[in-house]
């Protein structure tokens, strides 16, 4: 039956009712309206729903809730806004890194987490990072430039 | 979608998302200009709007079809001097609203920053036809630049009556319209901007249409700009849509929400022509939220209150990744085995009654074969393949006593709700489809079918149902690029010229739309038309046959997959071409040109080998020394106008088997490129897909359905097998040469230009696709 789940997500305290072996995803997607991760697969193959576990990358699509529970949950929304991006998001603007979108999500946060351990990476570091995350509008070139462009100033979060 | 930043922000709770049309009418009052263009300048009248649908709760709704020859039927400008571009094209992820709203804002003088795209929604939009065939700006280009030119003349009409000044003696920029030459006057009363003029009133005025959709005609008589005078068009602007793609706050129909909403899941028959026997229910009502199994003879599904559980409902009945037979769940199926096996695809298709078209015929091919120094034959094959969009097929139903109401990513809107009134026996005035963008398509995949399933859930629950089909009922059920089979044969006289060339092809329906649930529920919606040549065969044989065999659905829905058909009828031209140049041992370039006329794809051919620094030399020269061979290989291809040539390098790795493309030039002429970055983009995307489609893409079946359903078993391209580089060269990229379509054609040689790059480095032919490893070392073991 339902219960009641705390969860901390881009620093916020949020108390939700859900069964809990309700996957994080939906949670954050159904319950908070928080659009930034997507379900792609729902089997952690594409990579469409991953957000930040304390800081590092997960499949919030085979993630139940309550494994979540008192640790920090970063969304994508969590790395900035429209009026105010994060670097990696700025850098996916300026290097135009979109087709459809679906799957960015997952880059952004795959990169992220990649940068925030990696900071001066290569070029192949960058592929080998994204490569459990799956595009299917074939837009891998500029996302490999938007990483390399955000790792050019990148400070790690601390 | 380029929806207004005030509409959009709100969008995803909002019942009538997409309708920031309707938003604004309410907004302005519902106030109208209403004259003539083209005939004498009436006064501006005060009416009331009468578009607006009705709204009566629980009755009947309509929603009236919206009139082309209307300028508000293209245009909105609001008093904050923002202006709504209209369209019934829609967006796929390949960026063409900015192409559509920069050709908008070129005829209309004003700034593209400030210009918004509404796109696809029934309710607010002409039916222009689908988004497919690379054709929305090539066709719909030209509609907008007529209306948005009608729409600056009459704006500039209204501004002369206001300024008191003949239409001769002003000039707009960036939306704001100036007295030239008329020195003394204050500045207020110089000059007044569209907004101000406009007064948040609607654009009531008839401009003139004929014709339906791709050959529909709007405004004829508008005063176009001069080309040479473009500052909007041919520039790279950036995409409005990116920045709240890039921070989760963009709304996609997988966000959308609308009141009372339940989630609904599918649960397909084991087999493709299963029966569902029973279905046994226990233990369903133990999941909180449960609603209801929705059950209509061969259609399954469940609703719930929450996603999570809709999904273990339907698990329950038997939804899931690998099913182990027809009672694998509590819903049983007949055990239907109706498929041909796998091994025996490409007989199937050879013995599959359909009609024959014949491409080209020339002279006598049997005599030139029997009189022939040498000749060549190869069988070419292709098999089924999922577009495979990473988001999984979704739509939200709301069907209701005498309306239906849709919220869809649907490539075709218009003719989506033509579709869903005749499922539910609705008159089509009663059905809307607001369109909302998906993730990516690449063509029919299952966002119509889904349709569907939503509408059919939704009408047995009487409440509004989401439904989101799992990963494996994408990867097992959308419409699939058909399997084709291609025989070639071809001679060369003692000189090594061709002289003859013969190309018969075995094509099942690429045009299958079908809904999967309207055959389900023993109630047929859609057509299926045969499949056709899908080539444009352009080399100057002296004695040539080529026939198309189109055949009608061979086991499974297939439907167009970016550039269908025609990437498997150029990858077997293409690579046989090579075979006769090998033969002949002569360049394969040079040997290409000697048969070509046609200027502008001598151009193409051309500029990508200057481009890629093209030396001529046989291909092969003989086994490389060590375990990694490298190979150049080229192709071209015109796709209904487009013309597009391809060298790229190629290592591969005799141990693993393993191909890797390294350097891609892509030689590009679709006439006047309209958005320079966002074509680019387009390009670099056609080219890796079609390298993922090449080196790794088969849809796997048993002789019961679909068994690649995820992607353990349907890998695509990752970021490890990118190409190092992707160079492009624009070819005829002028006003001369009319935009022509960028979304496809570049996929077209991409096969080809692999295979013969393998064959260049190794000396084998890959004739069957895909290029997997075991198929590259087998076939390198052979040699």
């Amino acid at each position: 039956m339902p219960r009641t789940i705390h969860l901390k997500v881009n620093g916020k305290q949020h108390a939700i009712e859900a069964e809990p072996d309700t996957m994080l995803l939906y949670v954050l997607r159904d319950q908070l309206g928080l659009h930034g991760p997507k379900f792609g697969c729902g089997l952690s193959q594409c990579g469409a729903c991953t957000i930040h576990l304390d800081g590092a990358a997960v499949r919030s699509c085979v993630l139940p809730a309550t494994a979540a529970e008192g640790r920090e949950i970063t969304t994508l929304e969590g790395l900035g806004s429209v009026d105010k991006p994060g670097p990696l998001q700025q850098a996916f603007i300026d290097e135009q890194a979109v087709q459809c979108g679906y799957c960015i999500n997952g880059m952004i946060m795959t990169a992220q987490a990649f940068l925030d351990s990696h900071p001066d990476p290569s070029r192949d570091d960058i592929k080998q990072a994204l490569d459990n995350n799956l595009c299917r509008c074939g837009t891998h070139m500029r996302i490999v430039r938007a990483v390399e462009r955000a790792a050019k100033n990148w400070r790690p979060a601390s | 979608m380029n929806a207004r930043p005030e509409s959009a922000s709100a969008a995803s709770d909002i019942s009538d998302f997409g309708a920031s049309r309707r938003q604004f009418l309410k907004t302005s009052g519902g106030l109208v200009l209403g004259f003539s263009l083209f005939g004498p300048l009436a006064a501006v009248a005060q009416q009331p709007a009468t578009r607006l649908p009705a709204s009566a709760s629980g009755g009947a709704q309509t929603f009236p079809a919206v009139d082309p020859a209307r300028l508000d039927a293209w245009l909105a400008i609001h008093p904050d001097n923002t202006a709504t571009l209209f369209t019934g094209k829609v967006e796929q992820g390949n960026g063409s609203p900015n192409a559509l709203a920069q050709i908008a804002a070129e005829e209309l003088d004003f700034p593209f920053d400030r210009l918004f795209v509404v796109m696809g929604t029934t309710t607010s939009t002409v039916d222009q036809g689908p988004t497919y065939g690379s054709m929305a700006v090539r066709y719909a280009g030209p509609q907008i630049r007529h209306a948005a030119a009608a729409g600056r003349q009459v704006l500039l009409s209204m501004a002369g009556k206001r300024l008191r000044v003949p239409v001769e003696q002003l000039a707009v920029r960036d939306g704001v319209v100036s007295v030239v030459g008329a020195p003394g006057l204050s500045v207020t009363s110089r000059s007044i901007t569209y907004g101000e003029l406009v007064d948040g009133k609607r654009l009531d005025v008839t401009i003139g249409a004929t014709g339906k959709t791709f050959g529909m005609k709007v405004a004829p008589d508008a005063r176009l700009k001069d080309p040479s005078k473009y500052t909007i068009v041919g520039t790279s602007v950036p995409r409005k849509d990116i920045p709240g793609k890039v921070t989760g706050e963009f709304t996609y129909v997988h966000d959308v929400k609308v009141p009372n909403m339940l989630h609904g899941r599918v649960v397909r028959p084991y087999g493709i022509g299963s029966d569902l026997l029973s279905v046994d229910e226990s233990g369903l009502r133990d999941i909180p939220g449960f609603v209801a199994v929705v059950r209509q003879r061969n259609f399954l599904g469940v609703v719930a209150e929450t996603e999570w559980s809709a999904i273990k409902a339907a698990e329950k009945l038997g939804s899931k990744r690998v099913r182990k037979g027809p009672t694998d769940g509590q819903a049983k199926w007949s055990d239907w085995q109706g498929l041909p096996a796998m091994d025996d695809l490409w007989e199937t298709l050879r013995h599959a009654s359909g009609k024959d078209t014949s491409v080209a015929r020339r002279g006598d091919v049997d005599a030139a074969l029997r009189g022939a120094a040498k000749t060549l034959k190869a069988t070419y094959s292709t098999p089924f393949e999922t577009h495979g969009s990473i988001g999984p097929e979704l739509a939200i139903a709301d069907v209701g006593n005498g309306y239906a109401k849709f919220w869809a990513g649907t490539q075709m809107p218009h003719q989506a709700r033509r579709d869903m009134a005749e499922l539910l026996d609705l008159p089509v005035e009663n059905v809307e489809v607001n369109w909302v963008e998906a993730s990516g398509q690449y063509g029919r995949n299952g966002l119509e079918p889904v349709m569907a399933d939503a509408a059919i859930m939704s009408r047995a629950v009487g409440r509004p149902v989401r439904v989101q089909w799992m990963r494996w009922d994408s990867h097992g059920w959308d419409p699939k690029e058909p399997p084709i089979v291609q025989d070639l044969e071809g001679a060369l006289d003692h000189t090594g010229n061709v002289i003859a060339w013969r190309h018969h092809m075995w094509v099942p329906t690429f045009s299958d739309t079908r809904l999967l649930a309207s055959e389900l529920i023993g109630k047929p919606v859609g057509q299926i038309h045969l499949g056709d040549a899908a080539i444009q065969y352009e080399y100057q044989f002296d004695h040539a046959d080529v026939v198309a065999h189109g055949e009608g659905r061979v086991g499974l829905i297939t439907a167009w997959m970016r550039a269908p058909g025609q990437f498997e009828t150029t990858f077997a031209m293409e690579a046989f071409v090579d075979e006769l140049a090998a033969a002949a041992q002569q360049d394969p370039l040079a040997f290409r040109l000697k048969y070509l006329k046609e200027p502008r794809a001598i151009a193409v051919l051309k500029a990508a080998a200057r481009q890629y620094g093209w030396k001529s030399r046989p291909a092969f020269q003989g086994k490389q020394p060590g375990g990694k061979a490298t190979g150049r290989g080229i192709a071209w291809v015109n796709r209904d106008g487009s013309r597009v040539a391809t060298i790229a390098d190629v290592v591969v790795d005799r141990d693993t088997g393993e191909i890797r493309v390294k350097r891609v030039v892509v030689a590009h002429d679709c006439g006047l490129v309209i958005s320079p970055d966002g074509m680019r983009n387009q390009i670099e995307g056609n080219v890796i897909q079609s390298i993922s489609r090449t080196l790794h893409e088969e849809i796997a079946f048993d002789r019961a359905h679909v068994t690649s359903r995820d992607w353990a078993s349907y890998p695509i391209l990752r970021f490890n097998e990118i190409p190092d580089s992707i160079e492009m060269v624009f070819v005829n990229n002028s006003a001369q040469y009319p935009s022509n379509g960028g979304g496809e054609p570049s996929t077209c040689p991409t096969a080809a230009v692999i295979s013969n790059a393998v064959y260049d480095a190794t000396g084998i032919r890959l004739r069957q696709k895909p290029f997997r490893p075991e198929r590259v070392k087998a076939a390198l073991a052979r040699a």
